[in-house]
């Protein structure tokens, strides 16, 4: 019991917690289906019976041995994290790394790739520790430029434009340049 | 079979446009397979509108070229970024990129390099002897409680491999299955989990959920070892391995080209499953088990021989029945449709030359992978010397680009993303991503064919085990599942830290 923590608790709760919130919702769609006995709403349940019974399993395991891996496992990679000092500045740092990526690829929508991709990816190689403005503003350019070489100009891939302006009217004008160059080609 | 594979050579090398398509295929493969974050699917993706204005043998034969060189292109970024080209390459990872760490990437290349070709050369022979005379095995034997007894046999496999215990193993298999739930059940077309969101009615769709899980994931572990400062770069090293080395792992390689294509052959299962069952077996098989996923030699050489065997395979239920074993053979329906063509057993009768030009060309190009991958794996092998920074991001924008082109959904980027950072919190738990990715490719085809063969019993499961391979495909998959279980309970006496 010594070996459960804190951190194994939350899991646990997150894990229990979502069975039963999908349970929930599958009566959403506990429809009966003419030709199949178990209609819609059977693989679904079943699958979480089982998901149930294996988190009472890892349960049981983390009471007993925590963190430790099972004897034979294979494929597991090493935890190389758990020695870390973990400072205020790298956690904000990794939080912001992790939502970078799902504030751009909500913005895509709206803005398009064509503008939003150029800021998306100075503010990685800035998350990941680059500030040399020359360094920033020329690797930024090189990507952009290789991703519009291949995917715009050479295989005319559809790409997202946008529905705002004035980033919509810069999809536009990439585009036209993009038509342009191929027609010259 | 000579003549007509002869007759296929000379139509495929007699004409420039052909061969001129096949050079395309077999570079635009490795390429596509080898930069990570994108892969075989996204050239597959990018390319299919401009198949329509190809003839049909030529289109047919582009991708299956691409399938072929795809699937080994995969292992490169699988060995050296830890970043599966393919769901296929990642048991790949599991080993190639521990070798990696320890400077041993060219080993773990070649390796992939040499094993792909031995196991999708021999697929293809295989292929071009067996298929008409495997699709009539098939069709009287194989039914939906047959591949859903090959899916449970699957999963059990790939719950023992991956998780820090068989618990998290079968957690991570059985979240895959209730993300493979969302969108229309398969039998009644009734929406699930979809929260009247209307792009969601289709299901997650699996390109994005594998860009995320693996490649995203990927690059937000390395992220945060470098803003925790433990990032420590790949060393590079371009050694090949020896022929002994290679030679010592012959059993292996028979093994995973039997396993491969086996599983193969089988409708809806195709590479995925191929080889996670021939880097299960090998691991079954070997006296030196607690060395597989530490940079084992013979764990890249069972993966890569399995997956590249299955490509031939796959090829037999979709050509033969019409049934495609994955999402790229899935792709080459289309490709027949656009010529209004179904590929079936008519296929064999209507239109003999595309079948030949077809096996020719996949069994030039699992040759070519020998030659044109060992001087590409030279060239692959200096992106080790581009700094993680500017890397990255390289990386996460053709994940975007790739999980968009499939169908032109920004959701998907979004799903992509979503993946990638919940395969992150997951991952740093000891949870197997490649479990839940098998999860969500086989949990559609579970279900559908588990609902099939449950109405074609009248839901006895007498009846249902009566069946010779079902059965033993069931009994195999719970000696696995309780293997796993008692070992669990087992591991009190002496677990081990990491």
């Amino acid at each position: 019991m010594r070996q459960f923590t804190k951190m194994h608790l939350i899991e646990s709760t997150v894990w229990v917690s979502l069975v039963i919130l999908l349970f929930a919702f599958s009566f959403e769609f506990d429809k009966e289906i003419e030709i199949y006995k178990f209609g819609a709403a059977g693989w679904p349940r079943a699958v979480l019976g089982m998901l149930l019974l294996v988190i009472v399993g890892n349960i049981f395991h983390q009471m007993r041995h925590g963190d430790n891996v099972q004897a034979g496992r294979v494929g597991v990679s090493e935890d190389e994290m758990s020695d870390v000092d973990r400072t205020f500045g790298s956690v904000v740092t990794l939080t912001l790394f992790l939502l970078a990526p799902l504030l751009y690829a909500w913005s895509l929508k709206p803005i398009g790739f064509y503008s939003a991709t150029p800021f998306f990816i100075a503010s990685i190689i800035c998350l990941l520790g680059e500030f040399r403005v020359k360094r920033v503003l020329s690797i930024t350019a090189l990507i952009y430029g290789l991703l519009i070489l291949l995917f715009l100009l050479i295989l005319n891939a559809p790409l997202p434009q946008g529905t705002m302006s004035p980033f919509y009217d810069f999809s536009a004008f990439m585009l036209r340049i993009s038509y342009q160059l191929q027609n010259l080609i | 079979m000579l003549e007509n594979f002869l007759t296929g050579t000379s139509a495929l090398f007699g004409d420039p446009v052909s061969i001129a398509i096949f050079i395309f295929g077999v570079i635009g493969g490795m390429l596509f397979g080898a930069i990570p974050g994108v892969s075989m699917l996204t050239l597959a993706a990018i390319l299919l509108p401009f198949s329509a204005g190809l003839e049909p043998a030529q289109g047919v034969m582009l991708f299956a070229v691409i399938y072929c060189t795809g699937t080994y292109g995969g292992a490169i970024t699988a060995i050296l970024f830890n970043i599966p080209g393919a769901p296929e390459n990642a048991p790949t990872a599991f080993d190639g990129y521990p070798m990696t760490k320890k400077g041993m990437a060219g080993k773990a290349v070649g390796a992939a390099v040499l094993c792909s070709a031995v196991g999708g050369t021999a697929s293809a022979l295989l292929m071009m002897t067996a298929t008409e005379p495997l699709a009539h095995w098939a069709i009287r034997n194989i039914g939906p409680p047959e591949i859903f007894a090959l899916v449970f046999f699957g999963l059990a496999v790939a719950s023992s491999v991956g998780g820090k215990t068989i618990w998290k193993g079968w957690m991570s298999v059985l979240l895959g299955l209730m993300i493979a739930t969302i969108g229309q059940d398969p039998v009644g077309g009734i929406n699930r989990y979809n929260f009247g969101l209307s792009d969601l009615a289709a299901g997650i769709a699996f390109v994005p959920a594998i860009l995320g899980f693996f490649a995203v994931s990927e690059i937000f572990i390395q992220a945060e070892k470098k803003a925790f400062g433990k990032y420590n770069a790949p060393k590079l090293n371009v050694d090949f391995p020896t022929f002994t080395e290679l030679w010592a792992h012959k059993i292996a390689v028979l093994r995973s080209i039997i396993v491969g294509f086996f599983c193969g052959i089988l409708p809806g299962i195709g590479a995925t499953l191929a080889a996670f069952m021939g880097y299960g077996e090998a691991v079954r098989w070997s006296k030196e088990k607690e060395k597989f996923g530490t940079g084992k030699l013979e764990g890249v050489i069972s993966s890569e021989t399995a997956n590249n065997a299955a490509t031939g395979a796959a090829m037999i239920p979709l050509l033969a029945l019409g049934l495609p074993g994955g999402a790229l053979t899935a792709i080459m329906v289309a490709v027949f449709q656009f010529h209004d063509m179904e590929p079936g057993p008519l296929v064999f009768y209507n239109s003999p030359e595309l079948i030949w030009v077809v096996f020719a060309a996949m069994f030039y190009a699992n040759v070519s992978i020998l030659f044109i991958g060992l001087i590409e794996t030279k060239t692959i092998l200096q992106l080790l010397r581009i700094p993680f920074t500017y890397l990255a991001p390289m990386i996460l924008m053709l994940a975007s680009i790739g999980a968009y082109i499939g169908r032109g959904l920004v959701l998907d980027v979004v799903v992509m993303f979503g993946a990638g950072v919940l395969g992150f919190l997951l991952r740093r738990s000891g949870y197997s991503i490649a479990g839940i990715v098998l999860g969500i490719i086989l949990g559609k085809i579970g279900e559908q064919n588990f609902a099939q063969g449950m109405q074609m019993v009248h839901y006895d499961l007498i009846a249902y085990m009566s069946r010779p391979i079902c059965f033993i495909l069931i009994i195999a998959g719970a000696v696995t599942l309780g293997t796993g279980v008692y070992r669990a309970l087992a591991s009190n006496r002496a677990p081990k830290k990491l």
